[in-house]
């Protein structure tokens, strides 16, 4: 659905934010990660109607809801996991577990249940993965069996294991996935359904204050209008068509906490003296730790825009591009927080500073929601297609229409990433010809190359509009610099690592050398210090000190 | 009982910045909020509304976005939002500011109770109230802690010099409030935000409310910025670092030498 | 008037600049909107100078029979038969700044004084430098009333046309002087740091932006061109006794229904024996890095010790260590004792506004990168902690 106006949109943000000002303070978040514990009363109060009323923007507004779009909900995640992650995945858990519902409910379900969650408030978990189902759900093991009456089925009892179930041990209502007869299906189940029992919170490397359990289910009886869509065997299609839409979710996970660990190091930097000077004068520190991983997680953001946009447009689907989205944010969300620790030194090894839990908090995005290697898989396998479908063109008129924005505004890395968009064409060209792709190692390979090339045409496309979102905190100089190295950088990395896969699987290259521009590419990287420097600095100022 | 309370976006000032090496002003990511005795302002009249059942409507001057923090208001409670925005305002000085406002008041109708925060945080002069109150002929308050509403008796806790005055006004009469551990300012739900864009909100040019343009912008400023600069810059104190032994005796050794405690 | 002309190139330079966001870019134009006040910043960064300012001739108003520096006298709030309203030191430095501004125009300074009751006011106004003062005298004086007190002074403006009048921004003066100015549609700059006198017009300049940026404001087509001044920013002259001040006694028609707003209670919380941290020469102030109300108090010793008062910063009065009557800053009280002894505080730019005017500051806080050190004259990198008990030792046991 399409989302709100930014006034609208950016009141609830500044909302979110005094509560958690007021009522999550560092110091009892990191008390609660201390002692591994899921802050019950802030998730309740966040729902209260009152006091924010948070969960109501996954809700249409027909059923007590506010409906937001997928940019409302891309901010509202991004700010979530500013605040903590923990938290975040306890509300995300909730939206997660009420897309069932949204994507296959019949009006009866939804009417009863989305009023429900509406108005009582409740938490709800998402029940699908397994011990031997994560990432692969067709391995489901939970079995959901018919209860017959007078020759008529009247409800399902349902027997498994679910593991790792965020607000597990916490939620009041569960849309579990099980295997009915007729296929996988969605089934309602209430916390206090006699057979229903979680299992305790578990001892995580991070994210700990969110609570995460195994279910078990002792058949649990269902009656059988609790089956979501009132139709068998439609689960799994139901958890997909939401994908592109959770996965943008997670991306924007990704970019709040990677953000936000950067931006305590950015504050640090400019405190800290050593050898004569801040740190945040220093290129050997900037230029390492700081520049390329905001430069990373603003190509996100510009990405996450863009998948949003689309999607709040009428379109569906898009799993693919929610896939690089996640993929992109969690991955490079990952980087930047590590990099924070090192950029605060012994400061930031220690718990009184954040970023050591950041760390720890950001790793889980690049496992759940699609792991990153699964994501690399599903980025190749739906850009494949479209390389096959378009002969070769697809990145090809891509890239034509970047030379189009290039020469409009020549600023902002658009011809860098078309250089880099050439060299993907050229080097996804090569491995169909060679039939590379039988090697699994190529495939993944060939999914972060895309994630990289399309984020650099997207990021570049953005820095070269006229108006920029309201999301971006840069002027227009400082953002274009920063489109500028993400490209050059995914140009390089395109064409050389694109070689060197292919070079790596097959006997010869034939004339990707060429086909891949690595000239042009490396003509391209001119530059590249001074942008780099024009980066700090905008950095420096827009994250001055406290 | 009508109140109107008067609110502006003005940038956060604490993050407003002086770039060193030009002297310039970077409002880039400098976000804009509602000004923090507006908020107070704001909360002091819904609670009114609360107990009385009051309308309130919220006036405004400003860019397009300033629709923003009438917005808010609309959210926390005030019936009606309106904007005042139009290009012939550009310019105005705090006393063309209070003459657009003051019209503005004048076509809302009756009106038994102005609101408004004791100064913005970016212009800090605290005029505007005062200026609007003139200019519709209103008795003022300043200063004030907290009100209350009594019959048809403004009855209003002002601060003075180490204590406080309490006075009473009958309506039409402008308050400026000051921020007090009296109200807590409250920030709207997200149901509340939606239910907002359902209550009436207008923007109102010069035109509309019969400004007339020699009183208004810079040319009807009798103020003008002759120049803006960032504030001198300090030599950094004589530094020192040791233990607290050798810390306390430095403190000495300076309080002797500025002869603040005897040789 | 501003005016962007084809000269530009749409390289963006003005937009960050502008304190007040009015510029946007339009199809690779600058284009101002309402908020501009033609500060003039972005004039100055523009690389083809393709903005310019035009200011409308000063009109042709003849303001040359406007004479005279006027500085409003307050009074105290309370008074009684036995111990009569006094001057508040504020007044004495105004007439201290407008003294040299008199003398630099060529034009008497003038007290305005509004009162129920002379009481040899004219002594002193006149040994801290007024040339004349205006009194009023009546009953209807007796205390502060906007709507009283304005309309007497609105008549005296028009009747005698000074070229500028000074207010303390006190919380009288915030209350009294925009009122006056809005009625003579003149202008009035607040919280002036300095006053000059440039091309015959007073130059007056003040922060703005809690302090991040400075202003110079002119009012050229305004007599009188007002400002408002806060104690402890300018420096009073050394009384000279026996200089007489010439009164000229004005009349004022007041009727009692003038006093709209009516006073019902007065309460002072504060015990008249405490001291005022505003008068105090010696200052030992204490911030966030205190850590708690105990060991706070220690700065109380400390203080006394030292024969001075405690202050506080708004961090530290927020969490409770102290009440808001010992708060430095901004929206607190503005001080320039001796000696501003701090510990703990950072010196964020509302804090360093109410301190900055004191004779010599020694810092004490952990952070070396602490702002504090910036308007200090001596900084101490250290814990509050460890040195404030050994300094309260080292001063019991005389060193």
């Amino acid at each position: 659905m399409a989302s709100m106006d930014a006034i609208s949109r950016n009141l609830m943000l500044d909302s979110l934010k005094e509560y958690a000002k007021r009522r999550i303070p560092y110091d009892l978040i990191r008390e609660l990660d201390e002692k591994n514990e899921f802050p019950a009363e802030i998730l309740k109060e966040m729902y209260r109607h009152d006091v924010l009323g948070l969960h109501l923007l996954m809700v249409p507004a027909e059923y007590g809801g506010v409906s937001g779009g997928t940019f409302d909900i891309y901010r509202v995640c991004e700010l979530l996991a500013r605040i903590d992650l923990g938290i975040a995945t306890g509300v995300f858990a909730t939206f997660l577990g009420t897309d069932p519902l949204n994507v296959g409910g019949t009006e009866e379900q939804k009417e009863k249940w989305l009023k429900r969650i509406a108005s009582e408030n409740l938490l709800v978990a998402y029940g699908a993965t397994e011990a031997d189902a994560g990432s692969d759900l067709v391995n489901l093991r939970t079995r959901a069996e018919h209860v017959v009456k007078n020759g008529k089925i009247v409800g399902y009892n349902l027997t498994g294991n679910k593991q790792w179930i965020s607000n597990g041990g916490v939620a009041d209502l569960y849309t579990i996935l099980a295997l009915a007869p007729g296929g996988p299906s969605w089934f309602l189940v209430e916390r206090d359904m006699e057979g229903f029992s979680p299992n305790k919170h578990e001892d995580k490397h991070g994210i700990r204050l969110s609570n995460t359990a195994g279910l078990s289910l002792d058949n649990v009886y269902v009656p059988a209008e609790n089956l979501i869509g009132m139709e068998e065997g439609k689960g799994l299609l139901q958890a997909q068509a939401v994908f592109g839409y959770t996965r943008v979710m997670v991306a924007a996970f990704g970019l709040g906490a990677g953000e936000e660990a950067l931006e305590q190091a950015i504050r640090y930097s400019q405190q800290r003296i050593q050898g004569g000077g801040p740190l945040s004068e220093k290129q050997g520190y900037t230029h390492k730790l700081i520049v390329p991983n905001y430069v990373r997680m603003e190509g996100a953001r510009a990405y996450i825009e863009y998948t949003s946009q689309r999607l709040d447009s009428g379109e569906h689907g898009l799993q693919t591009e929610g896939a690089i989205a996640k993929y992109g944010a969690s991955e490079w969300g990952n980087k930047a927080a590590d990099d924070a620790i090192q950029a605060l030194g012994g400061y930031g090894y220690t718990k009184d500073f954040p970023v050591e839990k950041i760390k720890r908090d950001i790793k889980i995005c690049c496992i759940y929601e699609g792991t990153s290697e699964v994501l690399e898989m599903t980025i190749y396998r739906g850009r494949w297609q479209e390389h096959l479908k378009s002969r070769g063109r697809y990145y090809l008129d891509m890239a034509d229409k970047l030379d189009q924005v290039h020469a409009e505004e020549p600023k902002a890395g658009a011809h860098a990433a078309a250089l880099a968009l050439r060299a993907l064409a050229a080097v996804l060209e090569e491995c169909r010809v060679q039939k590379l792709t039988r090697h699994q190692h190529v495939t993944f390979k060939l999914g972060k190359l895309i994630c990289a090339a399309e984020t650099a045409a997207i990021f570049s496309t953005a820095a070269a509009a006229k108006k920029y979102s309201e999301t971006v905190r840069f002027d227009r100089e400082g953002w274009q610099a920063m489109a500028r190295v993400f490209a050059r950088e995914a140009a390089l990395n395109t064409a050389l690592e694109g070689l060197a896969l292919v070079l790596g699987a097959a006997e010869q290259a034939g004339n990707l050398a060429d086909a891949v521009n690595i000239e042009a590419v490396q003509a391209e990287q001119k530059g590249m210090i001074a942008d780099m420097d024009l980066a700090a600095a905008k950095l420096k100022q827009t994250f001055k000190a406290k | 009982m009508n109140i109107v309370v008067l609110v502006k976006q003005v940038p956060d000032s604490t993050e407003v910045k002086i770039n060193p090496e030009t002297g310039h002003l970077i409002r880039a990511g400098v976000p804009s909020i509602i000004n923090p005795y507006d908020h107070f302002a704001l909360q002091a009249a819904l609670e009114l509304k609360a107990k009385h059942d009051f309308k309130v409507t919220l006036v405004s001057m400003g860019p397009p976005q300033a629709k923003s923090v009438v917005q808010m208001g609309m959210a926390l409670g005030a019936d009606e939002g309106i904007l005042l925005s139009d290009m012939a305002f550009a310019g105005s000085d705090t006393w063309s500011t209070s003459y657009a406002l003051a019209k503005a008041i004048r076509k809302i109708g009756k009106v038994d109770l102005i609101l408004a925060g004791m100064q913005a945080i970016d212009g800090d002069t605290a005029q505007t109230g005062p200026g609007v109150a003139q200019q519709l002929g209103m008795p003022q308050v300043t200063f004030c802690e907290k009100v209350e509403v009594d019959g048809r008796r403004v009855i209003a806790r002002k601060q003075i010099d180490g204590g406080y005055e309490v006075l009473e006004a009958r309506p039409p009469v402008l308050l400026t409030m000051i921020m007090t551990k009296d109200y807590t300012p409250r920030y709207p739900s997200f149901l509340a935000v939606n239910a907002s864009l359902k209550k009436p909100f207008h923007v109102w040019g010069a035109a509309d409310v019969g400004a007339e343009e020699q009183y208004l912008g810079l040319k009807g400023s009798p103020t003008q910025v002759s120049k803006i600069y960032p504030p001198p810059q300090r030599e950094k104190a004589a530094m020192f670092s040791g233990s607290g032994q050798e810390s306390v005796a430095r403190i000495l050794q300076i309080m002797r030498q500025e002869h603040f405690i005897e040789e | 008037m501003i005016e962007v002309s084809k000269k530009c190139i749409g390289c963006t330079k003005c937009v960050p600049v502008c304190p007040f966001a009015a510029i946007n870019m339009i199809d690779k134009k600058a284009v101002m909107n309402e908020a501009c006040t033609l500060c003039g910043a972005c004039v100055q960064v523009c690389p083809v100078q393709a903005i310019t300012i035009t200011r409308e001739e000063a009109s042709a108003r003849d303001f040359s029979g406007f004479k005279g520096v006027w500085v409003y006298v307050e009074l105290t709030e309370t008074g009684d038969k036995a111990h009569p309203k006094k001057i508040k030191p504020v007044t004495f430095e105004l007439l201290g700044a407008g003294r040299k501004l008199a003398d630099e125009l060529g034009e008497d300074l003038c007290a305005v004084l509004l009162t129920d009751k002379n009481h040899n006011y004219e002594k002193d106004l006149g040994a801290y430098g007024a040339d004349k003062v205006y009194m009023v005298e009546h009953d209807e004086l007796f205390e502060y009333n906007t709507d009283v007190f304005s309309t007497v002074i609105v008549g005296l403006v028009n009747r005698h046309k000074p070229s500028s009048m000074l207010y303390g921004a006190t919380i009288q003066g915030r209350d009294l002087a925009p009122r006056v100015a809005s009625t003579l549609y003149v202008g009035l700059t607040a919280d002036c740091t300095a006053l000059a006198i440039k091309d015959g017009l007073l130059l007056q300049s003040r922060p703005a932006f809690g302090g991040n940026i400075m202003a110079d404001i002119l009012a050229p087509n305004s007599r009188p061109q007002m400002s408002t001044v806060r104690p402890n920013v300018m420096k009073m002259n050394e009384p000279v006794l026996g200089r007489t001040a010439v009164v000229v006694r004005e009349s004022a028609k007041l009727d009692k229904s003038l006093r709209r707003v009516k006073v019902l209670e007065r309460k002072i919380v504060h015990d008249a024996g405490a001291v005022k941290i505003e008068g105090a020469s010696i200052i030992v102030s204490g911030g966030r890095g205190m850590k708690t109300k105990e060991k706070f108090k220690q700065l109380e010793e400390l203080s006394k010790l030292l024969g001075g008062v405690v202050g506080a910063s708004r961090a530290a009065v927020d969490l409770g260590f102290k009440d808001k009557a010992h708060q430095v800053g901004q929206s607190g009280t503005t001080v320039s004792p001796k000696l501003y002894l701090s510990f703990g505080i950072s010196g964020a730019v509302q804090h360093i506004v109410g301190m900055k005017a004191s004779d010599v500051i020694v810092a004490v806080n952990k952070d070396p990168n602490a702002p504090i050190f910036n308007v200090a004259k001596y900084g101490i990198v250290g814990d509050a902690h460890e040195i404030v008990p050994r300094l309260i030792e080292a001063l019991k046991n005389g060193k």
